[in-house]
């Protein structure tokens, strides 16, 4: 029977339609409360991490974790200086935004390359293909490629090696976004300006850039958000310090670092500190979330 | 555009319910010579043999039913198919003795020549000043005061200007379908051409602000040669002087527009313009 004579039927005989009609909204309702109900299990746990990092974290952030270096257990001895994290936030701020500084350049000239000149050609289509595998690559990998690259040539680890991993990882999500924000683009938007008379780099310059510039710019902030929280390739390239540097050429700390290492110390008052570390993380990733979207609000 | 209602009336029978302008004197001096032209797609044909004399600071309007040609020929003239690779053209489109379409031509240098307005309003994310500025830029270095001059002649030449004198320096993205139209043939003007391309300029448009496109480019021909492009007759027939009917990449018949909408040669056109298809 074709469902054309089930929806005939129906209408003929009306105790099967409402029995039909019953069945229908019995698995209507059990298909709804099973969505709500997997949805449930994904909050509590986004909500029991979000409740615990705040618990702790705002427990153990204070003026002194932002104002002071790292500085060894206290043992408990409340007579002993306390340490902080400053040492980790000037590293993660100087190699978070020498990465995006390095990074982004690369990622928006090859964006261009692949919206505006090479949208259907071999050349463009393996470069794609190799930047949205970068994209998904584990980060440890690239933090592997700068070890064998910059850190053992040079002899040591370095604040360079960690930002040029960081860099690496910029590059893939600039390049995608920027492609995408140009591909939106209309062809009757690019006709026009060629239309005038105008040369394609000033097209992609003062007309293209322009109407794209805030997805361009989520595009990039969504990459600083993804290498704040970067653990893995600093690991390998600028492995951590406990002072505050400034030399690239040497160990340099940040914030995902210190998190681990001091978590992993198994004394409360460091381990407390991660905490605080974590806190700063997130709320700095928050920060950045929540622009990026007041900025594509903007735009649409 | 009253006039036309009584030419209309006053004319009586009308082919097809279609009446044309009945003062069109054709000029007889070409500002474009279309010789022999062919066009492709990749392989598939778009234009056959085309032969066409585009009058000086006329109204040549192209008409015919969707995929005949029209807008491909337009995209001719002004060498927008060179952006697309698998678009080629052969044959001749000459202007001041020149092969358009061949390859030592300036493309930028023609297009400033040869301005386009397009089916859908497409200002720039500037500011109403900057849009008109900008291709002014492209090819001419003016002072700031030249500059003000020439964005405010090309918005009256536009009928704009006193829409938007208050707000020149506020975002183009702001005004309404038939401003941004309006605003998009100021650009064009801005950067005094000799032909200006219409591809269906109206055709998003609603009525009152079709009159007013329709009523500038009956102002501008005394200073440019148009081409309009319309799947209008009623359109073709108030703004053309010249109509080129175009079927299946032929051009079947041209004619002056009084001619073509009373007494056409060609079947095909007779048929077309009574709605018997397209």
């Amino acid at each position: 029977m074709s469902a054309t004579d089930a929806a005939r039927l129906s209408f003929r005989d009306p105790v099967a339609a409402r029995a039909l009609g019953r069945r229908r909204s019995a698995m209507d309702r059990f298909i709804t409360i099973f969505c709500l109900a997997a949805t449930a299990v994904g909050l509590f746990f986004l909500a029991s991490i979000l409740t615990t990092l705040f618990w702790r974290g705002f427990a153990a952030l204070d003026w002194t974790v932002l104002t002071t270096e790292f500085r060894p257990t206290t043992y408990g001895d409340d007579t002993l200086p306390k340490g902080g994290l400053l040492h980790a936030i000037v590293g993660s701020l100087i190699q978070v935004s020498l990465a995006t500084l390095v990074g982004t350049p690369i990622g928006l000239l090859v964006g261009t390359y692949l919206a505006e000149y090479a949208r259907d050609s071999a050349l463009g289509n393996a470069v794609r293909f190799v930047s949205d595998i970068l994209l998904s690559a584990p980060s440890i990998l690239i933090g592997l490629f700068i070890y064998q690259l910059v850190v053992l040539p040079i002899g040591g680890f370095s604040g360079l090696a960690g930002v040029l991993a960081l860099a690496i990882i910029v590059i893939p999500v600039v390049v995608r976004t920027t492609e995408d924000m140009l591909q939106l683009i209309p062809a009757t938007l690019r006709e026009a300006v060629i239309g005038l008379g105008a040369p394609k780099w000033k097209m992609i310059l003062l007309v293209c850039y322009k109407a794209a510039i805030s997805g361009i710019v989520t595009g990039v902030l969504l990459a600083v958000a993804r290498i704040a929280g970067e653990t893995a390739p600093l690991l390998l390239t600028s492995f951590g310090n406990n002072v505050v540097s400034f030399d690239l050429m040497r160990a340099m700390a940040s914030l995902p670092i210190s998190i681990y290492q001091q978590a992993n110390s198994g004394f409360p008052d460091l381990i407390a500190i991660a905490w605080a570390g974590a806190l700063l993380v997130t709320l700095g990733v928050l920060a950045i979330n929540i622009i990026a979207r007041v900025l594509l609000r903007k735009k649409s | 555009m009253s006039s036309t209602t009584d030419e209309q009336q006053a004319a009586g029978a009308s082919f097809g319910g279609v009446q044309a302008r009945s003062d069109a004197p054709i000029n007889t001096v070409s500002r474009i010579s279309v010789r022999n032209l062919d066009f492709f797609y990749g392989t598939s044909k778009a234009l056959k043999a085309i032969n066409l004399e585009v009058p000086d600071r006329q109204v040549t309007g192209m008409i015919g039913p969707s995929g005949c040609g029209k807008s491909t020929l337009l995209r001719v003239l002004n060498r927008m198919y060179s952006l697309y690779s698998g678009q080629r053209a052969e044959g001749e489109v000459l202007m001041d003795g020149r092969n358009m379409i061949g390859p030592d031509v300036d493309l930028n240098e023609l297009r400033a020549k040869i301005g386009m307005v397009f089916q859908k309003p497409t200002p720039f994310p500037m500011t109403i000043h900057e849009n008109i500025a900008f291709g002014v830029r492209l090819h001419e270095r003016l002072s700031k005061s030249q500059m003000d001059e020439r964005v405010e002649w090309a918005l009256s030449r536009a009928a704009i200007w006193g829409e938007v004198k208050d707000r020149l320096h506020t975002s183009a993205l702001g005004l309404s379908g038939g401003q941004q139209q309006r605003l998009c043939i100021a650009r064009t003007i801005a950067v005094r051409p000799e032909v200006i391309l219409f591809d269906e300029p109206t055709s998003a448009l609603d009525p009152i602000s079709t009159l007013k496109i329709e009523e500038l480019i009956d102002e501008l021909k005394r200073d440019f040669t148009i081409c309009i492009v319309t799947h209008n007759m009623q359109q073709a027939a108030r703004c053309a002087d010249q109509v080129a009917f175009f079927y299946l990449g032929e051009l079947v018949e041209v004619a002056p527009a009084a001619q073509m909408f009373t007494a056409p040669r060609e079947k095909r056109t007779q048929e077309y313009i009574t709605g018997r298809f397209g």
